[in-house]
């Protein structure tokens, strides 16, 4: 019988959905869900969203900070 | 004084997602047999994501700094026990973890939001407007306040996982044993991460 989920189980499993493995049954099923959901669709976006931004957050090394290191562990650059 | 910038740092550059040359192994051998160009290569393939992954943990760069060396320091005096049965990536997320988790436990003045049994997490059902966010968003000061907090909020055991999993790009798997959990912890802190920092950027952004 194909699996059904409820709106908050969408969100436990959307961990696990979000991953590669897009074919098991259970996020097929979620993914059925979100089509005939907009609610959950919106929770979906906002957490991919949230990820997104942590992402794109990114800080550079600087070069002093690169030549300190080198220094510290007593190693030619 | 300006800072010289060095290459620049993005999702592509983490550990899990670096193209990592084909010779590492033989750099891994050299290194291990003390050749100091094998291991200042290895350092300079590896520094930026480890800076990055530490700023990630502690939101301050003089940390990150600290962090960083001392995780290299660790590489150096253990890499004889490297076996390679793992990736040097992974092996290296472990070490930097245990640097980042051992760094934010001495602030011991910090309180972080539990979320070990919040069946509130899932219960909220904000709604903001994401279209809100700059195009540039990560340029823009107020969001990047707003995603320190956040996360700032979260206990770094939580953050961890986030950051290996999710930002990192590391495999369910490679994140447990980089975090030394099992995979169901991992999933666990996964979602229930997940779902606080969504929960607090909607608030954010709600307001």
């Amino acid at each position: 019988m194909k699996e059904t989920i409820s709106c908050k189980e969408v969100m436990r499993y959307i961990c696990e959905c979000l991953a590669k493995d897009t074919s098991s049954e259970r996020c097929l099923a979620l993914k059925d869900h979100l089509d005939n959901c907009e609610d959950c669709r919106e929770y979906f976006k906002s957490v991919k969203l949230t990820i997104d931004c942590y992402q794109k957050y990114n800080v550079e090394l600087p070069e002093n900070v690169h030549k300190k290191l080198m220094d510290f562990l007593k190693l030619d650059d | 004084m300006k800072e010289e910038k060095r290459e620049k740092p993005g999702n592509e550059n983490s550990l899990a997602a670096s193209n990592v040359p084909s010779d590492e192994e033989k750099l891994i051998e050299l290194a291990k047999k003390g050749d100091k160009k094998a291991l200042t290569q290895l350092v300079k393939n590896y520094e930026q994501t480890i800076y990055n992954f530490s700023f990630k943990i502690c939101r301050d760069r003089d940390k990150a700094e600290n962090i960083m060396q001392e995780t290299f320091y660790s590489m150096i005096k253990h890499l004889n026990q490297f076996d390679s049965k793992s990736k040097l990536s992974t092996w290296l997320y472990r070490i930097v973890a245990n640097h980042c988790l051992m760094q934010v436990r001495k602030e011991k003045h910090r309180q972080f939001v539990s979320i070990d049994n919040d069946e509130t997490l899932f219960e909220e059902k904000y709604t903001a407007d994401y279209s809100r966010l700059p195009t540039k968003y990560t340029e823009n000061e107020e969001l990047k306040k707003i995603l320190d907090d956040a996360i700032s909020k979260l206990s770094p055991d939580y953050r961890m996982i986030f950051l290996l999993r999710d930002i990192e790009g590391l495999s369910t798997e490679e994140t447990a044993e980089a975090s030394e959990l099992s995979i169901s912890a991992v999933k666990s802190r996964l979602h229930r991460a997940r779902a606080f920092l969504r929960n607090e950027i909607t608030r954010a952004f709600a307001k």
